[in-house]
């Protein structure tokens, strides 16, 4: 295995992924609760999903054992296709909601958003 | 039907997610949003894929892709995967902000 081919471009997507956030879009993704429940979701349904398309006794994708580190976890899933998963899912959710408008900052405890406050006055 | 296995795949997480659109998500009701978000990240990745075909890094089973080529011989079965997985990752965002938003004004 040298891994060339799958491990380090998955690692180097998730670190591309985190410094498009961290250096340019500063959308503030990361400090979000709803962004780490969601991915923690997401991992959940990830486990059956990739499962499928990876599983050794009927595999949908087939790697190449000299591009991947070797370690697959449930179902077969090779490492990397978690970080694969990260990244196409963060880059998506950055670009999402770097579109929000007006309610940067979580609802106030009044339940009105600040533009909508201001929108009133 | 196992020519269709990637694509019936696909398909069942578009179902599996679409009520979370009704539960608040407010996903497919913002369209251009959505594809502004999906589509650049759907691009890059397709360019991963067909690096990644064109190396050998990975290869599909005929037995379970519909055979259908895009150009640098990407399954189609990868675009819609490109497409569908975003989007079920950001109607599950969607969800999950509005039930914390409600969870704090009550």
């Amino acid at each position: 295995m040298t891994g060339l081919g799958y491990t380090l471009p998955a690692i180097a997507a998730v670190l591309a992924v985190c410094a498009w956030e961290l250096l340019a879009l500063r959308t503030g993704l990361f400090r979000r609760p709803a962004y780490w429940l969601t991915m923690l979701i997401v991992l959940g349904f990830q486990i059956p999903v990739d499962g499928w398309l990876t599983k050794l006794s009927a595999p949908v994708v087939e790697y190449s054992a000299t591009q991947v580190s070797g370690l697959r976890g449930p179902w077969d899933i090779p490492v990397e296709d978690f970080l694969f998963g990260f990244a196409l899912v963060t880059a998506a959710l950055l670009l999402w909601e770097r579109q929000r408008k007006c309610d940067r900052r979580p609802a106030p405890a009044s339940g009105r958003r600040p533009a909508e406050r201001a929108e009133s006055r | 039907m196992d020519h269709f296995q990637y694509l019936l795949l696909m398909a069942g997480c578009l179902v599996l997610t679409a009520p979370l659109e009704l539960l608040g998500a407010r996903v497919y009701r913002q369209p251009a949003r959505l594809a502004r978000a999906v589509l650049p990240v759907a691009v890059v990745f397709l360019a991963w894929d067909a690096i990644a075909i064109a190396a050998g890094v990975w290869t599909y089973n005929p037995r379970y892709i519909t055979g259908l080529l895009l150009p640098f011989r990407i399954p189609v079965e990868e675009l819609v995967f490109f497409l569908v997985v975003p989007v079920c990752g950001i109607l599950t965002y969607g969800c999950v902000q509005a039930m914390l938003a409600r969870g704090q004004s009550r």
